[in-house]
């Protein structure tokens, strides 16, 4: 019995991990914002998260801090150009941001490791701490939600003229919402970085861009409980079946394009709409 | 008692005059009409006071204070709301979370405070549900409250809409069309309501097709006609002025 929990520990870890990635992700298109820049952010926090304890020595406490402060200081940084666009152009843009992180990574050997990425970083994160880390992200998320930043993030999101109209500040919310959302990926990133011993750079690329947005996709874009589901559906399924596992991307990539076609808002959104819908209807019957 | 002010507001979209030299004034307390017909530029001069539309030239004011190029969303912190002509509701929001969203002007619960979920952020929202839903009640609302907003009646839709515009407290409020499509029991409701929102001090902008309930309800009209005012005064003197049965019969031989 034991035998098989542990087997499953490091499917379990990788969930915590990228459950927290999701989150970034959420919440900046929650605010209305089409950025994809999360797998930037991640990379940049796991990297200051590994050179603080590997170039540095320093107390992996104080890399994590580090990885959660340049992921959201970079995320602010990179709201300010993308304030300026909207929609496709935005996602074009923080693709580019990207692989501009990429090139810079690479081409900076002496401090990341270059192609042959940032080895030897000593293990100091277990499944307990990512538990930690999983659980209060997911709180400061719903947190957000039912107060004053959910409402304000949701009518931007459905139309910016009339948030505006309503005394919305849309600057300083999207802002904001890139700020929680590169502090998320930082974190995580840096958490990332040591639990797994060793950080690839590509590790931080479209692959992993793909992967994030799959889970918000497929979960559901306006409750905690979207990213929580997709994110556990998307890593548990291709381990039912051993060759699917092999081939994760198309089945991600297929996945997308089935629920982009007939669950559009994500499974989680839907199952909710029509439970509230059923709810109505039952009201309206004990009524009349 | 503070006073809505244009003065000089002209537009241009490169060749298209929309708006020219108009001059107009909405004091606190009164009901001011805005007529014209179809594409006189209305909903235009809306847009340029609510900060949708940049002004080309000319002033706003609001009392002293000079909106004319204030950002929408600090325009309605200096106390103005509107309503739209083509109704604009957050469509995957319930009823009540449309209203609870126009309280937005006057949360106070700190970004931190919402953040960390802490009791305050939890409070707030309970007390604007309530402030909501009862605000709900004045529009006879209620029974639709968590309803998906997009799903009600082309009627309750506006009616939601002014619920959401009344939530921000406003010191002015701008209609655009807001009894387009009611029938005359829902105008005349709502008639009630215009008349207590001047009673209680605010000034309120009227646009609307319907010239009869704009004579009914305010003290002075502006008519539009072609991005320049035509006519203005009482609504004896208005609809008395050829000039304004001219634009009007000869928007009805257009059409
Ligand atoms: N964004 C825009 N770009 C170019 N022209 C515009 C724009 N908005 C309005 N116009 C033009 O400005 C003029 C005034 O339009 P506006 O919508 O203000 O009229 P209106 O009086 O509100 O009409 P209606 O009674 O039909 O609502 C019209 O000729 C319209 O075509
Ligand atoms: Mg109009």
């Amino acid at each position: 019995m034991s035998g098989i929990i542990a087997g499953y520990l490091p499917l379990f870890d990788l969930y915590l991990i990228h459950v927290g990635l999701a989150f970034s992700q959420y919440i900046v298109l929650r605010a209305g914002v089409f950025s994809l820049a999360t797998a930037a952010f991640a990379g940049i926090g796991a990297y200051t998260a590994g050179i603080f304890a590997v170039n540095l020595g320093l107390h992996p406490a104080i890399g994590l801090l580090a990885g959660t402060l340049t992921g959201m200081g970079a995320a602010i940084f990179l709201s300010i150009p993308l304030a300026r666009l909207r929609g496709v152009y935005q996602a074009i843009a923080t693709v580019a941001f990207i692989q501009i992180c990429l090139s810079l990574n690479v081409y900076s050997e002496s401090l990341t490791g270059g192609a042959m990425g940032l080895n030897n970083i000593p293990k100091t994160v277990g499944t307990g701490t990512l538990f930690v880390f999983a659980a209060l992200a997911t709180y400061m998320i719903w947190a957000i939600e039912r107060g004053r930043l959910g409402r304000a993030f949701n009518a931007i999101r459905q139309d910016e003229a009339v948030a505006a109209s309503l005394g919305i500040s849309i600057t300083r919310h999207q802002m904001l919402a890139f700020a929680i959302s590169g502090a998320l990926a930082g974190l995580f990133g840096g958490l990332e970085a040591y639990h797994a011993y060793a950080l690839d750079p590509n590790q931080f690329g479209f692959h992993l861009l793909i992967t994030i947005l799959s889970y918000v996709i497929l979960g559901g874009r306006n409750t905690v409980l979207g990213p929580l589901v997709g994110c556990a559906i998307l890593i548990i399924l291709p381990e039912l079946a051993r060759p699917l596992a092999e081939n994760r991307m198309v089945i991600y990539g297929v996945m997308l394009i089935v629920v982009i076609n007939y669950v559009p808002k994500g499974i989680v959104d839907t199952a909710l709409d029509a439970i509230r819908a059923r709810r109505l209807k039952m009201r309206e019957e004990t009524v009349s | 008692m503070s006073t809505l002010k244009l003065t000089n507001l002209s537009k241009r979209f490169g060749g298209v005059v929309a708006s020219e030299d108009v001059n107009i004034e909405v004091p606190a307390g009164k009901v001011i009409g805005l007529i014209g017909p179809n594409g006189a530029g209305k909903t235009t001069i809306v847009n340029m006071i609510t900060g949708l539309l940049p002004v080309t030239s000319g002033t706003i004011h609001v009392g002293n204070a000079d909106i004319t190029h204030a950002p929408a969303h600090e325009i309605c912190r200096a106390g103005l709301a509107r309503t739209f002509q083509n109704i604009r509701l957050l469509g995957e929001a319930t009823v009540l979370e449309n209203v609870m969203i126009g309280f937005h002007r006057h949360e106070t619960s700190s970004t931190f405070a919402a953040l960390l979920g802490l009791p305050e952020a939890g409070r707030e929202t309970a007390t604007l549900k309530e402030r909501a839903f009862s605000l709900l009640g004045e529009f006879d609302l209620q029974a639709f409250a968590d309803y998906p907003a997009s799903g009600l009646s082309y009627g309750h839709q506006r009616k939601v809409e002014m619920a959401r515009a009344m939530a921000s407290e406003p010191d002015f409020v701008l209609l655009d069309e807001p009894i387009a499509g009611m029938n005359d029991v829902e105008s005349n409701a709502l008639a009630e309501i215009f008349m207590g929102l001047a009673s209680s001090g605010k000034g309120v902008l009227l646009i609307e097709h319907n010239v009869r309930f704009v004579a009914k309800l305010c003290s002075y009209i502006y008519v539009l006609d072609g991005g320049k005012l035509i006519s203005e005064g009482t609504s004896d003197h208005v609809l008395n002025d050829p000039e304004v049965i001219s634009a009007y019969l000869g928007d009805a031989h257009h059409a």
